[in-house]
């Protein structure tokens, strides 16, 4: 009975902490009532943080920094919640026992001490090590942030697995999402004022240090999966070795997979290190004799041969793309119902796997095996035919055998041909081993390397180059100019990436008037970095209301921003492109989204909007998607006071101004048509390009502007609009200065085009 | 055929003898050139031209910086940057962009720089020739009865590995050691070693030939219980694995030898001296008599070389 008072007390306590926290916050709420991103800031629904007064105290006696594991231990076990003060499922039970099997509750005592004792800490766990989802938690029951009224982040590299790890980590913590455990990712965010862990993409912590320079509130921060050394963890690495020299009570985890992490250690001042070993398995590594002719075929003969001659267990066999796979996947089937009719084999079931595949889809490559065709027969075996998602953020059991042809699409950025596109490179050495990690999760496995090892030792590379080598910076410049970050020259980053590509990122904004020439944000470019937008579609976005048409533009935003709309089934292209037909406008592609997406909002679709878009070979989920977005940054001009206007739709400039808006974002992408025949020039960087297949545009378009430069074995522009010259030099005249222009035909055509409008005005003038 | 010729000289003349250059055109000439040129501009460039053209233009500003005349070079110098210059704050980025590379085929890693490798040993093999028949010029006689020798010599030199092989093989056989059948390559005495190694290359060769030829279904092992009955060689013939594709990579021929390599590097007279000397001391055999002598002496055998049997 006392032990009760005694609780309820502590509840209380804590409670009047909660209410203390917003005010002494006072200062950050001020910043915060203008950002949409803390827009869950303001909700003030205090009924919901309350705890119940059935107890919750399992906390007493927890002193901040000074918590031992069996204090810990002692307070998951129950009975009640230590942070809700609820009484615990028996789910929850169940699940605390697989827990503490994992590796990394091995070494809680370890981790304690380290973390208690220095404010930054490199912590190396392996996959399937349990570190993404068990050391925050440990964290929570160490750094009681709940007492300062602050939160422990922990950023993930992408949207999916925020969500997915913070939905596990809460039914772990027997709380309901959004609760105490909550996520954040672009354009959605699920958390509330009695979050105090929260899962979010590296990108949202960014945007949010625009708002809160110091984070003030984290106690702690966790950067996980820091060996994929995306963008923005990079920018955030910089960022926060800064912040914890202003600020010595915030902490820093830096998690990693591989074991590299010295690099790690060494950039953040020689910070102690923490290895927990993964629950690994030994893999067998194969090598072909000699380099081979086709790589593809050479991975689907050796998915059927280990199909026919291994024993059992999974195969996983990464590919390039989504075609790619589809087409193997394809073939796979054919042969493994040849080689099990005749009896050679048991029954196979293929699954792909690519970043756009539905989930539902993305979900069936953990069906089991299938069972053998007869009693007593060959067992079954999955094969998942997967790009480099399976290589390190999705872990599949059961995999046994890893087919690794050594290639995968990535991203690559040249800053002097302005060119930013997919491309099959081959992976890294760090990458291979990753890869063959995959066959030594359940029992001993084998990976075959569709290469040989001399191929493998020299023509690999050691690390796979980190993203910010291979990515336009111009938004990352934006977001750090405002992030107050003046001397980018000397941005302590960990790889810095080359200088022109700096270059250019200043230069087109610069362009795009975000900044000035001595290369300070200007009133613009602290506009356009509060929509998390590429700046020239933020830009877009800000100025067509100059041209009557923000409904529209906001629209298209919404629309470009998404995976693509239009499915393009390889069974039914026909039907496909007949339905894609309806919506075309002849102006462009631009337009024709914008006309799906009215077509979309229309009530016979809306009706039944799912089988609406099956029937016309739309993706719903993009669709919804977009839907989504336009609703957030719909929020964001409300706030900053765009206005939000249409031309009438009968009006016969309805589309070119929206053609022009376009112009205003996108006249750093214009090309010019070659000669009259098919192939165009890209204005200033000189390339010549074809218009992609998939284009619309069906009239002569002497001049188109393009979302993006697709770099194959063909240059492609995809996604164009047609424009018209004059726009260029009215809405741009810092870009078409002529004066600027290589001797060539784009020159002479834009020459005569100011000559026209001079002529032009002179006749005004005589009247 | 003299009449053709006829006009052709007067054609010839005509042109050789016609005004030049521009000063002398008329006004339909002028309109006929510019037609032509015309035609010329409007005229659709082929597939091929184009994607060279653009490959061309692409690797052109790939391989050009960014000029200082860049405002963001402008907006750099500001905080002290100078042409040459990294990024950060140790000064040890990277100064150039990472390169482009646009693969347009399935070819898988390695293919290319292998091609390569063997491009570039043809091109030595032919300059190599070209050099020694240029010293040797002149002297084509001796040349020709230098060349004579080797190819002898060389004939003599697989006899007598040959039979080597044999007496090795004979001798463990009687001392009832035999030898293993896939034996290392490096335990084998390096005088026939080359011997082995050729053999291990043509059953390596005609396995990936056959899998590049065979279809997916058709490589696959056939998976009928298991008989043994079929000796190994049998089965290699048939067309079937002896053991799964990749379990064969082990005892894959080896691609770094240098006791071999320094051997095959000597001349080939010397080589068959090492290896006649070494039937003699260890077999008291002389492969030009063809004889297993009783004793060490090898009473009856004129000598050592060719010659000395002649």
């Amino acid at each position: 009975m006392t032990a009760m008072t005694k609780r309820e007390y502590e509840n209380e306590d804590s409670a009047r902490v909660k209410r203390v926290k917003t005010e002494s916050n006072g200062d950050g709420k001020m910043a915060a009532a203008s950002n949409p991103y803390l827009a869950h800031w303001n909700d003030e629904k205090p009924s919901k943080s309350e705890y119940s007064s059935s107890g919750g105290g399992g906390l007493q006696g927890f002193r901040r920094h000074a918590t031992t594991t069996q204090q810990a231990n002692a307070a998951e076990d129950g009975p009640t919640n230590a942070f809700t003060g609820r009484a615990l499922s028996s789910r929850y039970l169940s699940i605390l026992k697989t827990r503490r099997d994992l590796p990394v509750h091995q070494q809680r005592n370890e981790f304690l001490k380290l973390y208690q004792e220095s404010q930054i800490l490199v912590f190396v766990g392996e996959t399937g090590s349990g570190k993404t989802t068990q050391i925050p938690q440990f964290v929570l029951f160490d750094d009681l942030p709940q007492q300062n009224g602050q939160m422990v982040a922990c950023t993930q590299p992408r949207r999916v697995a925020a969500m997915s790890v913070a939905q596990r980590v809460a039914e772990e913590m027997d709380v309901e999402l959004g609760a105490e455990v909550g996520y954040s990712i672009r354009f959605e965010d699920k958390t509330s004022s009695s979050t105090i862990l929260k899962y979010m993409t590296d990108g949202m912590l960014l945007r949010e240090a625009m708002n809160d320079h110091n984070l003030t509130r984290y106690s702690t921060i966790i950067l996980d999966e820091a060996h994929e050394r995306t963008l923005a963890t990079d920018i955030l690495m910089g960022l926060l070795k800064e912040v914890v020299l202003r600020r010595p009570d915030l902490k820093l985890i830096i998690m990693s997979a591989t074991l590299d992490a010295t690099k790690f250690q060494k950039y953040f001042h020689n910070a102690p290190l923490l290895a927990v070993p993964g629950r690994t398995h030994p893999v067998e590594v194969f090598y072909t004799p000699a380099p081979e002719r086709d790589y593809v075929e050479a991975a689907l003969r050796t998915v059927l041969q280990i199909h026919a001659t291994e024993p059992e267990g999974d195969i996983l066999l990464f590919l390039t793309g989504e075609e790619e796979i589809e087409d193997a996947c394809r073939k796979i089937n054919l042969e493994a119902q040849d080689l099990s009719r005749e009896g050679g084999a048991g029954p196979l079931v293929v699954y792909p796997l690519y970043g756009t595949l539905p989930p539902a889809q993305q979900q069936k490559i953990f069906n089991p095996a299938p069972p053998p065709a007869t009693h007593g027969g060959r067992p079954g075996r999955k094969v998942i035919v997967s790009t480099n998602i399976a290589e390190t953020s999705l872990t599949i059991d059961g995999i046994v055998y890893v087919v690794d042809p050594g290639f995968s699409k990535q991203k690559v950025y040249n800053p002097r041909i302005r060119v930013e596109s997919l491309l099959v490179s081959p992976i890294s050495k760090a990458s291979a081993q990753q890869r063959a990690g995959r066959a030594g999760r359940t029992r001993p496995g084998k990976c075959f390397r569709l290469y040989t090892e001399s191929a493998f030792k020299k023509e690999l590379i050691e690390q796979t180059y980190p993203e910010i080598l291979r990515s336009n910076l111009a938004s990352t410049v934006l977001e750090l100019k405002k992030l107050g970050v003046d001397d980018l020259v000397h941005f302590d980053l960990m790889d810095p990436p080359a200088p022109e590509t700096l270059m250019r990122a200043l230069e087109e904004l610069n362009y795009l008037a975000c900044l000035d020439d001595e290369g300070e944000l200007t009133t613009l470019g602290g506009l356009a970095s509060q929509f998390p937008l590429d700046p020239a579609l933020a830009v877009m976005l800000i100025t067509s209301p100059e041209f009557y048409c923000s409904n529209e533009i906001l629209s298209l935003t919404a629309l470009i921003s998404v995976p693509q709309i239009f499915v393009r089934p390889a069974a039914n292209r026909k039907r496909a492109d007949e339905m894609k037909e309806l919506f075309a406008h002849p102006k462009g592609d631009q337009l024709t989204m914008l006309n799906v997406y009215h077509a979309f909002k229309s009530e016979e679709a809306q009706a039944n909007p799912k089988q609406w878009c099956h029937d016309h070979f739309l993706s719903y989920r993009a669709l919804q998607q977009a839907d989504n977005v336009r609703l957030q940054l719909k929020r964001i001009m409300e706030r900053e006071e765009l206005e939000l206007m249409s031309t009438p739709f009968e009006d016969k400039k309805y589309y070119e101004n929206i053609q022009r808006a376009l112009v205003a974002g996108f006249f750093m992408q214009v090309a010019k048509r070659d000669g009259n025949g098919k192939s165009y020039i890209t204005v200033k960087d000189e390339q010549n390009v074809l218009l992609h297949p998939s284009t619309v545009l069906s009239e002569d378009s002497e001049w188109v502007i393009y979302n993006e430069f697709v770099l194959t074995t063909k240059n492609y522009i995809r996604t164009v609009t047609s424009v018209k010259p004059e726009w260029l030099l009215d809405i741009s005249p810092n870009y078409y200065d002529l004066s600027q222009f290589k001797k060539g035909e784009i020159k002479q055509a834009l020459q005569r085009e100011v000559t026209k409008f001079q002529r032009k005005e002179a006749m005004k003038g005589k009247r | 055929m003299a009449q053709s010729d006829e006009e052709d000289d007067y054609m010839n003349m005509v042109f050789e003898d016609a005004p030049k250059g521009p000063k002398y055109e008329t006004s339909l000439q002028r309109a006929a050139r510019r037609r032509k040129e015309g035609e010329a501009k409007a005229r659709q460039k082929t597939k091929a031209e184009r994607e060279e053209e653009a490959e061309a233009a692409r690797e052109a500003s790939l391989a050009t910086a960014l000029p200082e005349t860049n405002k963001g070079f402008k907006m750099m110098a500001k905080f002290g940057f100078k042409q040459g210059d990294a990024l950060g704050k140790s000064e040890s980025g990277r100064k150039e962009p990472i390169r482009v590379n646009v693969k347009d085929d399935r070819g898988g890693i390695g293919l290319e720089s292998e091609k390569k490798r063997k491009f570039r040993e043809q091109f030595e093999e032919a300059d190599r020739l070209a050099k020694r028949s240029k010293e040797e010029e002149g002297d084509y006689l001796e040349v020709l009865r230098q060349e004579q020798k080797e190819k002898m010599a060389g004939r003599d030199l697989n006899d007598a590995q040959r039979t080597a092989e044999r007496l090795f093989d004979k001798e463990a056989e009687e001392k009832g050691t035999p030898e293993p059948s896939e034996k290392p390559l490096k335990d084998i005495n390096v005088l026939w070693r080359t011997r082995a190694r050729r053999r291990a290359e043509i059953k390596r060769d005609k396995q990936q030939r056959r899998e590049l030829n065979d279809s997916i279904a058709s490589r696959l092992p056939t998976l009928a219980p298991e008989d043994d009955d079929d000796d190994d060689d049998s089965k290699v013939a048939q067309g079937q694995d002896l053991a799964p594709f990749y379990t064969t990579l082990e005892n894959d021929v080896e691609d770094e030898d240098p006791e071999l390599e320094d051997f095959e590097a000597l001349p080939v007279t010397e080589r068959l001296h090492k290896v006649l000397t070494y039937l003699r001391d260890k077999y008291r055999y002389c492969l030009y008599c063809g004889h297993e002598f009783p004793d060490a002496e090898m009473e009856g055998c004129p000598g050592m070389t060719q010659e000395d049997h002649d």
